[in-house]
């Protein structure tokens, strides 16, 4: 069933050959013998001298209004250089404009620099302290005298879209900042035919990414401009925006993005108040400054994401097919917009999931509430979509008695009926059209894993313990464009560079790229440097997110090593006086002839004498860089070196897919329910490396299961976030999450040149569907219903009690 | 957060209103007051030092009485913030008169009042962020210390009559 898509492709089997040594492969991961030994280059680990460090004054009401701010304590501190308000930044305050802009996002509002007149969440900055050292700036954020007016705060979906609902923004109506209505074939004309007719209402609720390390930026006045580190999923793109707002020269503002202690999507937001207060701080007082987020500020000033209400009816005929749906879906944007309709866009157009559904009609209503702003998190939407379709499936299944995956199974788009399009826009602007898949042949798999698990779970009930089972299926779009770019450079030591402009937060980079490019220039892997984030280096990019680094930055990284695989053989055959075609490259040599399999050549020695060229059988491939790169002459192989810069574009994105299974138990006396098994099958296409796609599976499951079981933003009426630390917010522990068995299957996409789909986001999506799946079975003799996510242990506990 | 409780003091009402709208009572009752300076009629400036689980904060702002009807009710308004938050406590007190007690050696029964409180508390910004959880206990608490102060307060002023 895997499609080779080398063949497809046409190439030649010496490519295949290089190529297949090394991708496919799971080699150790070449940047862990850095970060474990402490050698990482962290925002923090950022020093100079003369750094001064800033902290931000907050608001601690949810909506008020600014009467006055005093900021004469503050200043009078010893050791405190500066305090900036909004006034003191001007134009440059903002309101920075929506980065991803829609024509259904009505009313589009961005964030600004500092809060002028009005505060709308917790949290949001209203004044910048920069002080000598944190300490004191902390102390003198302390002393910064605000004066405000406290007004009715619009917390909670429903409530904002209420018709006395306060309203966040003024000239907003009801509070909706996006009204998004589309219709797929025609839900109401199959609706008067149904056999049967489900409604439901789902919540999902709000979340916290939490990564590791928190966010933060440094800048630094040098030559004549600026350099930052910012903990970023995006440098360049961050870099552009930034350079236009203070007007700089893109060339005079160099912005790395160095190692990152996870981003999981909140780091793709910019610009964050803080990435342009800090330059400020620093071009004003022509010293370094520095702001690291503190773990209490990070649940307020960092995105939140997740919060969702579904009004969802599906249509089905007598044989479980399912004929149509419709879902009319409120998306909490938080106090501002800047990643627009993205996320819920993403919900709608993940709904369908693997499934024939020809019917659809989606309606939903992106609205601000006095809460931290809504960006990206891990799955973006996804989960949202997959949790109201897979409980539909399971309510249909139910209704018919039929058996879940019976019911999955009836519906299933064919693996002959590719490409699918779902007749949706996707959030790439482009058609939401699966491009591979074998939806069959995960269920099969998954059955597989599957089998022996009903006997142990019976004899568990017999025992008299609540233990059920749940599955869940999704297909992601992953992958999107417009491009990504890798630089490819072999240096005369023999070394080659790889740069590209995304950001790396942990996704393993440094290895997976380095696979791809080894294999065509045929060096071992620990010869290959990965740069990432830094726009010295790379200075075109967009960022890591959506799953696409592997299939943007992936296949450019193939492109790229192609061209200087060509320009290696070309430039080699010259020196081997051979034609191109009989070059090999392979340990770190160019060879022709082929010495068929022998270690060293005879008489090859580095550098050969220009006289020796004929019993000369290979050249080392810094050699050939350097002979590219003649010091007198002229240069015969047009552009000097062995370097190359490619562009990888897709037409549209990758749609990787996978089910999941789990068996939970709940405890009866608690309602603490605790995952025993958890089963995933997964199909990204061309895996890269095979133990960097399980570690993203494995990370990602074990944020869903934090998700289902742990994580959630809790808001009291007033606005206040009373969740903002980790005896409050519990994410996962290593005892939370068993021991994650997973199986894959491929099929290549045929969109880009690996037939790679992306794996990013998988381990996350279908969790919440899984989790609610199996502790209503495990639930069964009460009957319950689980449509809300997160579930706590209270929440089960007082679903028992009925 | 809605806190509301009652508290019975072996006193008349009206002397229990006399001590409960002394200045100096509550200057000295309330856990933690450094100071509690009357800036018009029914009207203190107030600064107060509260340890709210790790968040330790002085808070500055004002304590009011308004709707006063002696001697039976009034409502109390306090708005406070500082380093850590912010917090705003208004609601009702009545004040009852309760049955004497039966006359334990002899003599006349003694008086008593019962006044009962019902407070609309709001706490916001880093004190309500971490201190969330320990908030109702900490209310009780402060609530309870400047009860019992105001009573020993009382029980000094009955001896010393």
């Amino acid at each position: 069933m895997s499609v080779d898509v080398r063949e497809r492709r046409g190439e030649g089997a010496e490519a295949a050959r290089s190529r297949g040594a090394l991708i496919g492969q799971s080699p150790r991961r070449l940047e862990d013998a850095r970060l474990l030994t402490g050698r990482g280059l962290f925002v923090d680990d950022v020093q100079r001298p003369d750094m001064l460090h800033a902290a931000v004054v907050r608001s601690p009401h949810a909506h008020a209004r600014i009467q006055g701010i005093d900021v004469s304590a503050a200043l009078a501190l010893p050791g405190v250089v500066a305090v900036y308000t909004a006034a003191d930044l001007g134009h440059l305050n903002g309101p920075f404009s929506v980065l991803i802009p829609h024509d259904d996002l009505q009313h589009g509002r961005g964030l600004s620099a500092l809060a002028v007149e009005k505060v709308r969440h917790v949290g949001e900055a209203v004044a910048l302290v920069v002080a000598s050292d944190r300490y004191i700036a902390e102390d003198a954020a302390d002393m910064v005298a605000v004066e405000y007016e406290p007004l009715p705060a619009a917390v909670g979906l429903e409530a904002a879209v209420a018709p006395d609902a306060p309203l966040v923004h003024d000239g907003v109506p009801s509070n909706v900042a996006g009204h998004y209505v589309r219709n797929v074939g025609d839900y109401e004309a199959v609706r008067r035919q149904a056999h049967l007719i489900l409604k439901e209402r789902f919540r999902v609720d709000r979340g916290a990414a939490s990564p590791m390390e928190t966010r933060g930026v440094v800048a630094i006045p040098e030559g004549r401009g600026l350099t930052m580190y910012v903990s970023t999923q995006a440098p360049v793109a961050l870099r552009a925006w930034l350079a236009a707002w203070f007007d700089l020269p893109e060339m005079e503002l160099r912005l790395i993005a160095p190692d990152v202690g996870g981003g999981f999507g909140p780091k793709v937001m910019m610009m964050y108040p803080e990435e342009v207060l800090v330059p400020f701080a620093a071009m004003r007082l022509k010293r370094p400054v520095k702001w690291i987020e503190d773990r209490r500020e990070h649940f307020v000033a960092t995105t939140h994401e997740r919060e969702q209400v579904h009004d969802v009816e599906v249509v089905v005929g007598a044989d479980g097919t399912l004929l149509g749906l419709k879902t009319n879906f409120l998306y909490d944007s938080g106090a501002y917009s800047p990643y627009g309709i993205q996320i819920p866009i993403i919900s709608a157009t993940t709904l369908p999931g693997p499934y024939r559904l020809r019917n659809y009609s989606v309606e939903f209503r992106a609205v601000y509430t006095n809460t931290p702003t809504v960006a990206v998190y891990r799955g973006a939407g996804r989960p949202h979509g997959v949790f109201v379709m897979e409980r539909m499936m399971d309510r249909i299944a139910e209704a018919l008695g039929l058996a879940p995956m019976e019911v999955r199974r009836r519906n299933f788009i064919q693996p002959d009926q590719f490409p699918w399009d779902t007749g949706l826009i996707y959030q790439d602007w482009a058609p939401c059209k699966y491009d591979s898949g074998d939806y069959p042949a995960l269920a099969d798999r998954l059955e597989r894993m599957l089998v022996g698990v009903a006997d142990e779970v019976a004899q568990a009930r017999a025992a008299g313990r609540l233990v059920g089972v749940g599955m869940g299926f999704y297909v992601e779009g992953a992958g999107p464009g417009p491009y990504e770019g890798v630089r490819v450079r072999v240096e005369p030591s023999g070394k080659v560079q790889v740069a590209t402009g995304v950001g790396t937060q942990g996704q393993s980079h440094f290895t997976t790229l380095a696979q791809v490019v080894a294999g065509e220039l045929g060096v071992a892997l620990d010869q290959v440097h990965v740069v990432t984030g830094d726009t010295a280096a790379m200075g075109w990019g967009i960022g890591t997110f959506a799953s696409r680094a592997a299939v943007l930055v992936g296949n450019a990284a193939y492109l790229a090593a192609q061209a200087v695989a060509e320009k290696a053989r070309t430039v080699a055959a010259a020196l081997l006086e051979c034609t191109p075609s009989e070059v090999e490259l392979r340990g770190g040599r160019a060879w022709v002839g082929g010495p068929a399999g022998a270690g060293e050549p005879a008489g090859a020695g580095g550098s050969a004498p220009a006289g020796a060229r004929e019993t000369v059988r290979s050249l080392p491939l810094g050699e050939v860089a350097r002979r590219a790169n003649p010091l007198r002459g002229t240069l015969a192989f047009g552009e000097p070196g062995l370097e190359a810069t490619k562009f990888f574009s897709p037409q549209q994105s990758t749609f990787p897919s996978g089910a999941h299974a789990a068996v939970v138990e709940v405890d009866r006396g608690t309602g603490f329910a605790k995952v025993l098994r958890y089963f995933v099958v997964h199909d990204c296409g061309t895996m890269i490396n095979p133990m960097v796609v399980e570690g993203q599976i494995h990370g990602g499951v074990a944020q869903g299961l934090g998700g289902a079981l742990l994580e959630k933003l809790v808001f009291d009426e007033e606005g206040q976030l009373l969740t903002t630390t980790f005896a409050d917010y519990l994410l996962p522990l290593a005892t939370d999450i068993p021991a994650i068995e997973t199986d894959h299957i491929t099929t290549t996409s045929p969109l880009n040149p690996l037939g790679i789909k992306g794996a990013g986001e998988a381990g996350v999506i279908p969790c919440h569907a899984v989790v609610a799946a199996a502790l209503e079975d495990a639930l069964r003799e009460w009957q319950v219903r689980i449509s809300e996510m997160p579930i706590n242990p209270c929440r089960i506990w007082e679903l028992m009690q009925r | 957060m809605q806190v509301a409780g009652e508290f019975v003091f072996q006193a008349g009402r009206d002397a229990v209103w006399q001590l409960l709208n002394d200045p100096e009572v509550l200057g000295r009752c309330l856990p933690g007051c450094e100071q509690l300076v009357p800036v018009a009629e029914d009207r203190y400036a107030a600064k107060v030092r509260v340890g709210l689980a790790a968040v330790k904060g002085t808070y500055e702002g004002s304590l009011a009485v308004t709707d006063k009807q002696a001697p039976a009710a009034m409502t109390l308004r306090i708005d406070m913030k500082g380093t850590t938050g912010f917090v705003a406590i208004a609601g009702r007190m009545l004040f009852e008169a309760g049955e004497p007690d039966a006359p334990a050696g002899g003599e006349g029964g003694v008086a008593s009042t019962r006044v009962a409180y019902d407070w609309d508390v709001k706490v916001g910004g880093p004190v309500a962020m971490v201190g969330q959880r320990v908030l109702g206990g900490v209310a009780k608490w402060i609530i309870g210390e400047f009860f019992a102060a105001a009573k020993a307060e009382l029980a000094a002023r009955g001896s010393a009559v």
